[in-house]
């Protein structure tokens, strides 16, 4: 164990490990690139949705059981039939991540809408704002703490995942982990594990940064 | 992926160490097993482990079916990976038999050998091979590794020999599997023998989906496949010569713990080994990659229509 | 993409096997999930300086991706069984912790003090009367952690193992989508009843959360 973890320093701070297109660096920004751009694409279609259904107050029975559904989605079998569908592209790994991401994100919001007060919503309504005033100047606002929890939940989720883009070929930290597996190169399986544990961390620290900052001049 | 697969997941890390410890029942009529601890035997059963690869999984249901004609209890366990994984989980225990390629085992085992004819190869093995596991005889059938490309590659670029790849160095991109990358018969052996450094490798996988695939997209230049792999042919791929010899002979050959080789394992094994061709052996994979019949189907078929299922039990 | 329907009916004693295979990880990994969880749960709740540490150390490791779990457990189990629920285990401990230590937490301190005035011991206050009340936090955890493992245990398959995940595997090698489309349907049919029968043990477990409804 102490000779796994000696050798994971000597493989961090190589610099040689850090260049080329199978260098740290260039498969961290890949790994990031994935991970960003499905829980992007998650938002977009997760946050009108939970809006929607959090604004309204239909389809509450959908969204909770959207959510135990795509906990329920095991990975490895969607990103293997989206590959037998659609070939090698970046399909299977954009939809599997995606998946993974909207339900955390349409529940999280609707639970955020359903906390808003009621009575806030009336005194919204009773000074005269239109409906969609009072789903953008009220409602989403004071949601917005539990939206982002569950934004800062779909990411680290998909930062754990996108190793599954190794499997069909593509880049990205999980790389070192499946060539470590196929290479039985544990230093290298530890060093890509610890990098995705690092950035899920990091992103998660700086999402909940901006959270605070957010938040930070309003009352209450 | 059947039920003896599925009970041997389960169970084989509880009763492998049991069974060993209560393995007093039969003498053994082999007399030369392994050097020291005396013969093993099968007499409790044998877990053949098999790679990521689909012939892979055919010689291990092969081996399967015959020992299973033989008297021998089996489980198979398919898909546990590459090389690299398995001979440290026959060394461990976890599984005892595993169908194996000559020149890639001793590769693995001696990266530096230099025997190429199948009989030096065999006894290279011995030595290299790590105390409690041994070679059986080999087999008839050979499935080499092959490196490949399209006949718009090979036209435009001039490639006929492994050698002709030097002359584009730092140009073309290899796809392989990952465990490729830093096998004497793969990169190393490339850049060594022939000079070769290609602009980047690709990890894909053993002749499956990705590597061909990609092959196929035009995603890499140069694809390592098997030679036993139908769609060579049916794609028109053109695979590089190898006149330097860099790609020793990949006959079949079982690998097995001390442990569990008796005569019984040892003569059902040769004689699968003495029938089974390179022609049968690459049909038999082509009827599971393309007709989508099960491995373990395909290969009691086979060995019932060789009568090699007329054993002793 | 077609289903080869007689693949299936051919091969229903497989896809059962692997099916019970799947579920015993699945539900082993919970157990001793449960059983890690439910002690270091008291743990944190009672002392207060390690509650962080604990509830943020199974939150790394919730940030490991699966597969390097499997792959870093081989020298230490090898190809087996037990790789696969160790690794499992590792994930269901994020929430069985957290929502333990939630549902300890939940429990009213007036609650407590009037079993220990009544001269109850502590262990005894701790087991029949904070645990049961802290029962519907605790079980919502173990749902979340069930079905999380039913998804995840597929993930096994890149070491041999993973239950019906060996079809996604044989499908993708063979470029066959009827086993993998019958994988990820068994899949969810398991984690779908697998909950529904855990919503219906936590019904008969505590009855008193009804009464209160029905109030």
């Amino acid at each position: 164990m102490y000779e796994l973890f000696k050798n994971l320093g000597a493989w961090l701070v190589s610099g040689e490990q850090w260049s080329g297109p199978d260098g740290i660096a260039h498969r961290l920004a890949e790994h990031l690139q994935y991970s960003l751009l499905a829980t992007l694409i998650a938002a977009a279609i997760a946050l009108p949705v939970g809006l929607l259904i959090g604004h309204t107050g239909r389809g509450a029975f959908l969204a909770i059981n959207l959510s135990s559904f795509g906990r329920a989605l095991p990975t490895v079998g969607l990103v293997v039939l989206v590959f037998l569908a659609s070939g090698l592209s970046m399909w299977p790994v954009y939809v599997a991540l995606v998946a993974l991401a909207v339900p955390a994100i349409v529940t999280n919001t609707y639970a955020g809408m359903t906390a808003v007060d009621p009575e806030v919503k009336d005194a919204a309504r009773g000074q005269g704002m239109r409906a969609h005033q009072v789903l953008f100047q009220v409602e989403l606002p004071l949601a917005l703490p539990l939206i982002m929890t569950g934004l800062r939940l779909a990411l680290i989720q998909v930062v754990a995942t996108a190793t599954i883009a190794a499997y069909v070929s593509f880049g990205g930290l999980g790389r070192y982990v499946f060539d470590g597996l196929a290479q039985r190169d544990l230093v290298q399986v530890l060093g890509g594990a610890v990098l995705v544990a690092v950035i899920a961390v990091v992103l998660d620290l700086a999402l909940s940064a901006l959270q605070r900052a957010l938040f930070r001049h309003r009352p209450a | 992926m059947n039920r003896r697969t599925l009970l041997g997941g389960l169970f084989a890390a509880a009763s492998v160490p049991a069974l060993a410890a209560c393995g007093s029942g039969i003498t053994s009529l082999d007399g030369q097993g392994s050097v020291g601890s005396g013969a093993g035997s099968s007499k409790n059963g044998i877990t053949i482990g098999t790679a990521n690869f689909t012939e892979n999984q055919v010689l291990g249901y092969l081996y399967a079916a015959v020992l299973e004609a033989a008297g021998v209890k089996t489980t198979v366990r398919p898909n546990l990976g590459t090389r690299e994984i398995l001979i440290p989980a026959l060394k461990g225990g976890d599984i005892d038999l595993l169908p194996e390629y000559q020149g890639a085992l001793l590769h693995y085992l001696a990266p530096k050998a230099t025997a190429t004819e199948e009989g030096e190869m065999q006894n290279a093995l011995a030595i290299a091979l790590p105390q409690g596991l041994q070679v059986l005889p080999y087999g008839m059938a050979e499935d080499s590794d092959a490196f490949a490309v399209t006949r718009e590659t090979a036209e435009k670029y001039g490639l006929r020999t492994l050698a002709d790849l030097a002359k584009h160095n730092g140009k073309l991109i290899l796809g392989a599997a990952p465990e490729v990358k830093k096998r004497e018969v793969g990169v190393v052996g490339l850049k060594d023998v022939y000079g070769v450094e290609f602009k980047e490798f690709k990890s894909l996988d053993s002749s499956g989906p990705l590597v061909k695939g990609a092959l196929k997209k035009g995603d890499v230049d140069v694809a390592n496949l098997f030679t036993t792999d139908t769609d060579i042919q049916t794609e028109g791929w053109v695979v590089l010569t190898d006149p330097k010899n860099l790609i020793p002979g990949q006959h079949v050959v079982p690998l097995i713990a001390d442990r569990r080789a008796d005569s019984t394992v040892r003569k059902a094994l040769a004689e699968l080994g003495n029938v089974l061709t390179t022609e049968d052996l690459t049909e038999l994979n082509r009827q599971v990659d393309k007709d989508k019949k099960d491995p373990e189907d395909v290969a009691r078929a086979y060995a019932e229509k060789k009568g090699l299922t007329k054993g002793s039990s | 993409m077609t289903i080869e329907w007689s693949w299936i009916s051919g091969h229903a004693g497989d896809l059962a096997a692997l099916t019970v295979s799947h579920l015993q990880a699945a539900l082993s990994a919970v157990f001793f999930g449960l059983l890690i969880s439910l002690p270091l749960a008291v743990v944190a709740h009672r002392i207060r300086p390690l509650r962080g540490f604990l509830l943020g150390l199974s939150n790394v490791f919730f940030t490991i991706p699966s597969i390097a779990i499997f792959v870093l457990l081989l020298p230490v189990s090898g190809l087996t069984r037990t790789t696969t629920v160790i690794g499992l285990t590792v994930y269901t401990l994020v929430v069985l912790l957290r929502n333990t230590v939630e549902g300890l937490d939940s429990v009213p301190t007036r609650t407590k003090e009037a079993a220990t005035a009544m001269g109850t011991r502590p262990l005894r206050v701790l087991l029949t009367v904070e645990l049961p009340l802290a029962l519907p936090v605790i079980m919502a955890g173990v749902r979340i952690a069930t079905v999380m493992s039913i998804s995840l245990v597929s993930v096994a398959t890149y070491i041999g193992d993973g239950g019906l995940g060996q079809l996604f595997t044989d499908g993708f090698q063979r470029n066959f989508p009827t086993p993998v489309l019958v994988g990820v349907a068994l899949t969810l049919l398991l984690a779908l009843v697998a909950d529904a029968l855990l919503v219906a043990v936590q019904h008969v477990l505590t009855p008193w959360t009804r009464q209160k409804r029905g109030a």
